[in-house]
């Protein structure tokens, strides 16, 4: 699949449109997905449109050195801070004497894979990872939620791997903060029915 | 909260975090299990982390659609970008066709001399 994407590429790069837009729909999920996350729901069009607009400008670049996804994660996670640098900087580090943690499960709500799936928790999620700063953001996206290897991130973000394993990390313990300091009024709730 | 105590936290949440994630080996995990066991608080942050990092992931693989406006949006620009490149390359050398009808018109190419061809 990989060397039809390379072919595709090369192909787009002379000039082929068809064969843009075979990248165009069988990656169209991945980068707006990316955006998603990175950025929230109300820019991730607009990020994922300039993705393809670069994609598109910048193909003749594509050596082929890497994999084609790894290209785009690149060109979509530049494009999407690039995006987020526009708007204003939150701190990450929320100050405090205790641990966060996150409410436990109330009810029949053990599986915690179900819990994860209910829209109220994707919220929850989305909005607490809006507060981690945003190439921590990125790097954390791309670990848990993207299912990449640190060399990958590495390679994506252009960073060494030391790099990229710190950045996960601390994006990992301010997303934490954030969700345990009710970065979304559902988990506030939360805290505060379990006194937390 | 000195600043010390703080980067003392923010390393033991890391620690912890980085062990939830199963990316501990060797004597860095003994130390993440010891801490952990030794503290209730530790445990409830592991716990805690095993939680956010079951959502993110499960989140994560959840299908997504990218709205269809995303992909006709590139594609047309695609479409009129490479009609401009093309037309750009015909009108290029469409121009540079009337130029040298112009220059043998009006006699303007230097003559070569010596013998040349």
């Amino acid at each position: 699949m990989s060397v039809e994407y390379q072919g595709l590429a090369v192909r787009a790069s002379k000039g082929d449109v068809e064969a843009f837009r075979r990248l165009v729909q069988d990656h169209s999920a991945l980068v707006y997905r990316v955006a998603l996350r990175i950025l929230g729901i109300e820019d991730a069009q607009d990020a994922s449109q300039e993705v393809w607009v670069r994609v598109w400008r910048n193909i003749g670049r594509f050596r082929g050195e890497s994999a084609f996804t790894t290209w785009l994660y690149r060109i979509t996670v530049n494009t999407c801070l690039s995006a987020q640098r526009k708007r204003s900087r939150r701190d990450e580090r929320e100050r405090g004497e205790e641990m966060p943690y996150l409410p436990e499960p109330s009810g029949g709500d053990a599986d915690p894979e179900a819990a994860a799936l209910s829209a109220e928790r994707r919220a929850e999620i989305e909005a607490a990872l809006l507060h981690v700063r945003p190439d921590h953001r990125a790097a954390l996206v791309l670990r848990h939620m993207e299912g990449l290897s640190y060399s990958e991130i590495a390679e994506v973000l252009e960073v060494p791997d030391g790099t990229a394993k710190g950045w996960v990390s601390r994006g990992r313990a301010a997303m934490l903060v954030a969700m345990s300091n009710g970065a979304a009024p559902s988990l506030d709730r939360n805290l505060e029915e379990s006194g937390g | 909260m000195s600043v010390l105590m703080e980067e003392e936290r923010w390393e033991v949440l890391e620690k912890i975090g980085a062990y939830a994630a199963g990316e501990l080996e060797g004597e860095e995990a003994r130390e993440a299990e010891q801490l952990i066991f030794e503290r209730p608080d530790y445990r409830r942050l592991a716990e805690s982390y095993a939680r956010m990092l079951v959502m993110l992931t499960t989140l994560g693989n959840e299908p997504v659609e990218a709205p269809e406006v995303v992909v006709n949006y590139a594609v047309r620009r695609a479409y009129v970008s490479a009609f401009a490149r093309n037309a750009e390359v015909f009108l290029g050398s469409l121009g540079r066709t009337y130029l040298d009808a112009l220059v043998y018109y009006f006699g303007l190419r230097p003559r070569s001399y010596g013998g040349g061809i």
